[in-house]
């Protein structure tokens, strides 16, 4: 008896299995690569200048765009506009995106975020978020500081 | 593609059987003077061409786990999708959210189906008997049930006066579950009705992990403990029945409440002071989720020679509160003066009514034919926007016939429906249709066939069409389409079930194809919304579905009983030949119980297939093999039966992931080693 009901079972399941499984071509499904260069983790970035920003993308198809998303990391209970000597700071924000669609890989090196004067001192992430042309995404989160008296960046 | 191929195979082809679910509940069933006994799960199983598992009090005692869901997942075919430890969705055959439909006492359940982190509201304790339909079932429950239901029914009284009760009580080490219900009821002449309160508290839950990656960050798990996943439930329900000849009626009331905390380091920026061990495992700080369901449901049946009729009214009313502080979120506006905390809220007000005539002229045909009619208002709250508010009406009109020729071993069932939806501005329309063969050749009862083809239709769900927001369940920014047509497609199931004396075995392989398959495809547009990648918006594509369910049981002693049970679902996007994302992985149970007097227990391993076969930005899923044990014991105290159920799982304390759960993403891994105790004292005394 059991061996009429494994025969039975296999037919039964291969008939779904082959069908189907001949017919996926598993199209891509394969994220971006993002290797961040520029800031690193941890690095305290200067208020008041522009953003060293460097890194290499790459994908098995094609690429599409990348955005650089940069939002305050404070205590979560104190931050509302703190002060220092008197002046009004806001806490930094910003999101931009690129179109980079077309290339395979691409290294990117720009100077193009700025941190206004009265951005708020404190922790901050940086995330990269990275698109390919068929909607894999990637993405890298870094911890960075903003400080008055940051190191200055080597252009 | 070809070790997957045999790994699939081999998954399927070990043979299998489900576990302990109960076979002979008997039921009697009063017709005037006349008592006619039947065994329910037999004549439900018989009734449709549609694959159908009919679990009783015993499997749901044996399997408690407080949580329905979590204890139905023990058949194959059916998953949970998992909210930490405490809270589950159901998925059928790798289909969730709309396209399954949960049924109490004769009104579909409507809350927010549609979110990952929202569990169905229903008191685990006061299920007493689940159908479970696998596949389309949208003929007979309309255009929502289109993967499949889960019918939540009550036992029948039985005959006499008397009044009865129960206590029970329930303790878990993974997360410091306490809780009990209590139930007290009567039963006199006509009149049943019976009250029921229950309570589950619980704690933080314990991984198998000391650290967690989100964002790219590695956040610390403090003791192994994920802070703030405690919660709590509270559950009342009041249910009358009153009998009368041709007469009977029963009203439902209920309220279920939860809340529960979710873990910070995943909900808006992260931030490890947040993730501090704050020395206590029980408290709910934000962010956390409230969710209330109120339902009141009436039956009303009278029958007359050869028609009976049959009307269902419900109200519901769904309150959902997602609350975090508002500047995890937004940094740079002003903190609202109003609930300032206040995420998200949707207010969910249902009003239900199905009228349903059946006809039994002979007995070689039934007919049924019937019309339901539903309207929804939604309102909502909150800093957060995700769902606006609507209105929405939908309503079915349906004929279902079967026949049964004479001196045939077979029957067939067929029927059309026509759904109308209307949603603000948008309207839909369509029918739906299917046709079914059932078959037991022999009059020995050994075998039974089942073949069923179906056209199914589904309305766009109110967040298909119109979400926008992040949607802190899917860590992604989520986009409703307004241009969507409805879901369609055709479904084939087939079934077979051989049962002699010691073996048993079924099979239930399936197909789907649909025309429009609505899902969420990413867009590669940059959402602008605070910490969103890029934007997901619900989409139609052609799609295939197939798999197939199948369990094997041999008797080797009459006390010793070896399962075997596995399942496989394969799901593919035919316009872009990938996956479809949640698509649930092999697995298989392998199942030894022994049953002495009094006394049962089972000893299980469970094993889960890699699931590689993922959506885009979906991350393949590791597969695993767990070891779970449990007994029952039936102990006299006093006059009453006291049950107690001791269960252990994943014994080895394995870390594994389920690639359904809402924790997934963060890699949070499923709970570890767990051992559980739930003692049931019934009381029942006869009165005059």
């Amino acid at each position: 008896m059991k061996p009429i009901i494994c025969f039975f079972t296999i037919c039964l399941t291969a008939i779904p299995c082959t069908l189907f499984v001949s017919c996926d071509n598993d199209e891509d499904t394969t994220k971006p690569v993002i290797n961040l260069i520029e800031p690193e983790e941890g690095d305290v970035l200067q208020i008041g200048s522009d953003v060293h920003f460097e890194m290499e993308l790459s994908d098995n198809d094609l690429l599409r765009s990348y955005k650089v998303d940069i939002h305050h990391n404070f205590d979560g209970h104190t931050h509302t506009s703190a002060t220092k000597a008197g002046e009004e700071t806001i806490p930094f924000s910003y999101s931009h995106a690129w179109d980079i669609s077309g290339q395979k890989n691409a290294s990117i090196h720009h100077h193009e975020i700025l941190i206004p004067e009265n951005a708020t001192p404190g922790d901050y992430h940086l995330v990269v978020y990275c698109t390919d042309a068929s909607g894999n995404e990637s993405y890298v989160a870094i911890n960075i500081e903003l400080s008055h008296d940051g190191e200055e960046h080597e252009h | 593609m070809r070790i997957r191929f045999h790994l699939v195979m081999f998954m399927l082809s070990v043979a299998l059987w489900i576990n302990a679910q109960e076979r002979d509940s008997m039921k009697v069933i009063r017709l005037g003077d006349v008592s006619v006994s039947a065994s329910y799960e037999k004549r439900m199983i018989r009734s449709t061409a549609l694959p159908v598992d009919v679990v009783g009090e015993h499997f749901l005692r044996e399997r408690f786990t407080g949580n329905l869901i979590q204890t139905l997942e023990h058949i194959p075919g059916v998953h949970s999708m998992n909210i930490g430890s405490g809270f589950s969705k159901p998925v059928i055959r790798g289909m969730g959210f709309n396209r399954i439909s949960v049924i109490e006492n004769g009104v579909k359940q409507e809350g927010q189906q549609w979110g990952l982190d929202h569990g169905l509201e229903i008191d685990a304790f006061n299920t007493e008997q689940v159908t479970v339909r696998k596949g389309p079932a949208s003929l007979l429950y309309g255009s929502d049930a289109m993967g499949g239901t889960i019918e939540i029914t009550q036992r029948l009284p039985e005959a006499g006066n008397y009044v009865f009760g129960e206590a029970a009580l329930l303790g878990k080490s993974i997360n410091g579950t306490a809780g009990g219900s209590a139930l007290i009821g009567i039963k006199k002449e006509a009149w049943y009705a019976k009250f029921r309160y229950s309570e589950q508290r619980f704690g933080d839950y314990r991984i198998p992990a000391d650290t967690i990656v989100y964002l790219t960050q590695r956040l610390p798990v403090y003791g192994r403990k994920l802070k703030n996943t405690a919660g709590l439930e509270r559950d009342m329900s009041l249910y009358t029945e009153y009998r009368k000849g041709r007469y009977s009626s029963n009203y439902a009331v209920s309220n279920a409440y939860q809340k529960v905390g979710f873990f910070p380091g995943t909900h808006g920026i992260p931030d490890m002071a947040r993730l501090q061990d704050d020395g206590s495992h029980r408290n709910i700080e934000l962010p956390f989720s409230t969710v209330n369901h109120l339902k009141a449901t009436t039956h009303q049946q009278y029958m007359r020679s050869t028609v009976t009729g049959y009307l269902d009214a419900g109200y519901q009313r769904n309150d959902r509160e997602e609350l975090s502080r508002f500047h995890t979120h937004y940094d740079n506006q002003p903190i609202p003066e109003k609930d300032p905390d206040k995420e998200l809220a949707f207010s969910l007000e249902t009003y239900s009514l199905s009228a349903k005539i059946k006809h039994i002229p002979s007995t070689v045909w039934e007919h049924t034919a019937g019309w339901d009619v539903q309207y929804q208002q939604n309102r909502i709250s909150g800093y957060s926007f995700l769902l606006p508010e609507y209105r929405r009406f939908t309503t079915g009109l349906f004929w279902l016939a079967s026949w049964y020729p004479a001196g045939t071993d077979f029957s067939v069932s067929g029927g059309v429906r026509y759904d109308y939806g209307k949603m603000d501005v948008l309207a839909y329309g369509d029918f739906s249709g299917s046709l079914g063969l059932v078959w037991h050749p022999g009059d020995r009862e050994i075998h039974l066939v089942k073949a069923n083809i179906g056209h199914s239709f589904r309305l766009p769900g109110a967040y298909e069409l119109t979400a926008n927001g992040v949607h802190h369940g899917a860590f992604r920014h989520e986009q409703g389409d307004q241009a969507l047509s409805s879901e369609q497609g055709w479904q084939l199931d087939l079934s077979y079930t051989y049962r002699e004396k010691g073996v048993s075995f079924s099979a239930s392989p399936y197909a789907a194809w649909f025309g429009n398959y609505i899902f969420l495809r990413p867009t590669g547009e940059w959402s602008v919304l605070p910490h969103a990648g890029q934007i997901y918006r619900y989409t139609g594509a052609e799609a295939l579905f197939a798999g197939a369910e199948i369990t094997f049981g041999i008797d080797f002693r009459p006390d010793l009983n070896y399962t075997l049970t596995g399942e496989y679902v394969y799901t593919l996007n035919l316009d872009e030949h990938i996956p479809l994302s949640f698509s649930p992985p092999a697995s298989m149970r392998n199942t030894l119980t022994w049953t002495g007097k009094n006394i049962r227990a089972y000893a299980e391993c469970q094993s889960i297939a890699s699931q590689n076969r993922v959506a885009r930005n979906e991350d393949p899923t590791r597969g695993a093999h767990l070891l779970h044990a449990g007994a029952t014991v039936n102990i006299r105290i006093g006059k009453a039966m006291a049950e107690i159920a001791l269960l252990f799982q994943n014994i080895l304390d394995t870390r594994y992931y389920n690639h359904l759960s809402f924790y997934r993403k963060v890699e949070i891994p499923e709970p570890g080693r767990n051992v559980q105790l739930f003692i049931k004292v019934p009381f029942k005394s006869y009165i005059k």
